[in-house]
């Protein structure tokens, strides 16, 4: 066996959302029934990421109840209002703070309503837990079901809008100067592998992903974005390649196009960075490809760091290794052992 | 110290929110972990046909005639339809109207759906999809970024093959390359992925008592869905509703048009509720992938190992369609620098229509092609530096103050250099170090 190891980094950023004077809105309702049980009506799309629990978080903090008081309605024309697309890292950024608007715009009717019921100024109050609560004291005056129920018995519904426009202007034509993005996320990972240098064939045996997160809503998600992200660059590195002969595919099923399989994957590590973006939801923003984007330069270094060959080709199949090992010994460049 | 109650209760009076970084349980999790989600390939309606997609089997050609009575014969079979039974545009797109819903005059990839079926059963639709006759004439088909950038080559579309073209200028390119100690100049090249979702693509309609077209399906963004189905199917948007499905990925293919239309256009001709599922072999060949690449990158450094210049072009294969394909490209000609501050750039990307299969959004969207570049150039500067790869990033990494390649101020939020400072320190935690740039006088 001849395995070297070699340790590498990679480093990226990305614009979040998605420029180029493209429509990149947020938009939600939310409306709370007489019993303080609340419905989000997000047109977020959840992919399994987990978009649904970040707007439960959020307006439940903002509106200050349970998240098991909140329902998602999601992604339905026929019931949700239109929150731009689940790609480009954006729907926490964008749609988290749409929902942070609509919540809060709730919580202010609940207290205005409050302030009535009480005849108790409304900078007095705040909603904590389910209860409108006066503020020095803590003292809990009245559930937030109660003033939901006088709301609805007025016809005012117990329910508000929000909305989000977070278009950022196109580059110029000429030069791509300007404001591309609204904001950006931020990663780097480190890789270690093992080449074997008999066969050209790389594992990648360790991945550490530092991926900034602005502020984590939910931790357990964000480190599933870490790892499916970290999984998804090494199939691009080192499995998955559609290969076409005259524009015909042969890789046109799982038997030929190799996916990484739980084999394959290393230990992860995730290193959540939190740098706060003011425009986010309570400082979040968007992970999902920053997630996946360093992995595979990551290799690339790593390979390089153990046996001194820069393989510029992707992806980095052992043929690829193997031969450019054997031309590095015929230009009499290779470290032999 | 860690079971000590007041740690844990100051560590609370600091965390200002009750919620925001808590680990609330997905409503999701429990019916996905026992396999109890119902996808759009469990769901079963009565009365439902099954829909089936005749592809195209050759890369470029043009549709001469298509014969359709002997599928139509098929017992069990409810339509067989072409582009001439699509009474709407028949056309979509995301960046332009560029992609027949069904194939009309040509065929621009194997990618391209030729004729629908719906059936009884999905053996019925299967057996008349086979029993449709195309008769085609062969043209030259477009393959390569050079035969796409060959002014005289055959014209995919009517505009020619050249799609779009951008550029990239800050700064003195010149005054750069003179400021550089060390040069790095390298060719990359990236190859076509395939998102592989777990769940294939697929779609539910049905027409529903009030005339609405209903559309279930595992989709990124049901109101973009709906401006695309309702022209393509000439219906009014109002009578066209999209309901996202449980889905099981999408990683940016389900951003664009998947199985909507056809399912939809199946459900209006036949009044019947249709379930359209690919198979695996299906998805792999029809609808979006992720962009070949071919990238020319020549970078500098100065003696104390600032960045001088990048100078670049970037070529993407965007196949038969341009989807976002125009906008993946021209997101990595301007993330072509990396997360650093590059004074003087010149950059050229070029969006190339070929006949190979249309490429679209994916999880890194361009960015993921520009940073095997970039990093690959950070690493062999760093080395010809004698430079750790990771000092040489923490030194030229972006800082609230400094802009961006396209002269963006960055603020607050720019996180790049904590990132680098957390991979330091677990490096140094653990005693870990690169093999190189230890042989770096001799490497370069």
């Amino acid at each position: 066996m001849a395995i070297r190891k070699g340790l590498g980094i990679g480093s990226m950023y990305y614009g979040i959302g998605y420029g180029f004077s493209r429509a990149d809105i947020g938009s939600a309702e939310i409306e709370m029934a007489e019993d303080g049980t609340t419905t989000v009506y997000s047109g977020a799309c959840d992919m399994g990421q987990g978009v649904m629990t970040v707007v439960t978080q959020v307006a439940a903090e903002e509106l200050g109840i349970e998240p098991d008081q909140i329902r998602v309605v999601a992604a339905d024309t026929g019931s949700t209002p239109d929150a731009g697309p689940t790609s480009g890292s954006r729907a926490t950024f964008v749609q988290g703070v749409a929902v942070q608007n609509a919540a809060a715009e709730l919580r202010e009717q609940i207290l205005d309503m409050a302030s009535r019921m009480l005849e108790c100024p409304k900078e007095n109050l705040a909603v904590r837990r389910g209860q409108v609560c006066e503020i020095e004291s803590g003292h809990e005056m009245v559930s937030v079901g109660k003033v939901a129920h006088q709301l609805h018995f007025h016809g005012r519904r117990a329910a508000a809008w929000g909305w989000h426009d977070n278009t950022t202007a196109d580059v110029d034509p000429e030069t791509s100067q300007g404001d591309a993005y609204a904001t950006y996320g931020w990663a780097t990972q480190l890789a270690e592998v093992e080449v074997d240098t008999e066969t050209g064939r790389v594992r990648l045996t360790k991945l550490v992903s530092a991926t900034d997160a602005g502020k984590a809503i939910n931790p357990v998600a964000v480190e599933g974005q870490i790892e499916g992200g970290a999984t998804m660059g090494l199939g691009y590195g080192l499995y998955e390649q559609h290969i076409l002969e005259g524009g015909i595919p042969r890789t046109n099923s799982l038997a030929f196009y190799l996916v990484p399989t739980a084999m394959d994957v290393p230990d992860i590590e995730c290193e959540i960075v939190e740098v706060p973006d003011p425009r986010g939801p309570f400082g979040a923003k968007g992970v999902a490809e920053p997630a996946t984007i360093p992995t595979t330069p990551a290799i690339l270094n790593a390979i390089h760091d153990a046996i001194g060959i820069r393989i510029t080709e992707t992806p980095i199949t052992p043929e690829r290794v193997f031969f450019a090992i054997q031309e590095a010994r015929i230009r009499g460049e290779f470290e032999e052992d | 110290m860690s079971e000590d109650p007041s740690t844990e209760t100051a560590e609370e009076t600091q965390a200002p929110y009750h919620w925001i970084g808590k680990n609330v349980t997905k409503p999701d999790a429990l019916e996905k972990a026992l396999g109890a989600t119902e996808y759009v390939g469990d769901m079963v309606v009565p009365g439902m046909l099954h829909g089936k997609i005749l592809w195209a089997d050759t890369p470029h050609a043009v549709i001469k005639r298509i014969e359709t009575e002997e599928a139509a014969r098929v017992p069990g079979v409810h339509a067989v339809l072409t582009s001439k039974d699509v009474p709407g545009s028949n056309r979509f797109g995301l960046a332009v109207p560029d992609q027949c819903a069904l194939a009309e005059e040509k065929v621009r990839s194997v990618g391209d759906a030729v004729a629908l079926v719906a059936a009884e059963d999905e053996e019925a639709a299967e057996e008349a999809a086979s029993k449709i006759k195309v008769h085609i004439e062969h043209l030259r088909p477009i393959l390569t970024y050079a035969d796409a950038l060959d002014p005289d080559a055959p014209k995919i579309h009517e505009g020619g093959n050249v799609f779009q073209h951008t550029t990239v200028r800050k700064g003195d390119l010149d005054k750069g390359v003179r400021e550089s100690a060390v040069i790095v100049e390298n060719a990359y090249h990236t190859h076509r992925m395939d998102h592989v979702p777990m769940e294939p693509e697929a779609g539910l309609a049905y027409v529903d008592p009030s005339g609405v077209l209903n559309i279930l399906v595992g989709t990124q963004y049901p109101y973009r869905d709906r401006r695309q189905i309702a022209p393509a199917l000439g219906l009014p948007m109002n009578k066209v509703r999209v309901i996202q499905a449980p889905i099981g990925g999408g990683f940016g293919r389900k951003d664009d048009i998947t199985a909507e239309i056809h399912v939809g256009l199946l459900a209006l001709k036949t009044r019947r509720p249709v379930r359209l599922v690919y198979t695996r072999e299906e998805s792999l060949v029809a609808n979006t992938k992720r962009h070949p690449m071919a990238m020319n990158f020549r970078t500098g450094a100065s003696a104390d190992g600032r960045l001088t210049f990048l100078d670049g072009d970037i070529y993407g294969d965007t196949g038969a369609g341009v989807s976002l394909g125009a906008y993946v490209i021209k997101k990595a000609g301007i993330h072509a620098t990396g997360p650093y501050d590059v004074p003087n750039i010149r950059v050229d990307t070029y969006t190339l229509y070929t006949n190979n299969l249309t490429s679209g959004a994916m999880r890194g969207f361009g960015v993921m092609q520009a940073a095997v570049a970039h990093e690959s150039q950070m690493d062999q500067l760093a080395h010809k530096l004698g430079m750790s790869p990771l000092e040489f990033r923490l030194k030229n990494c972006l800082k609230p103050g400094l802009a961006s390649s396209t002269g963006q101020l960055m603020n607050e939020g720019c996180g790049i250099e904590a990132t680098l400072q957390r991979i330091k320190d677990y490096m140094s935690a653990r005693e870990l170090r690169f093999n190189r740039p230890e042989a770096a006088s001799s490497d370069s």
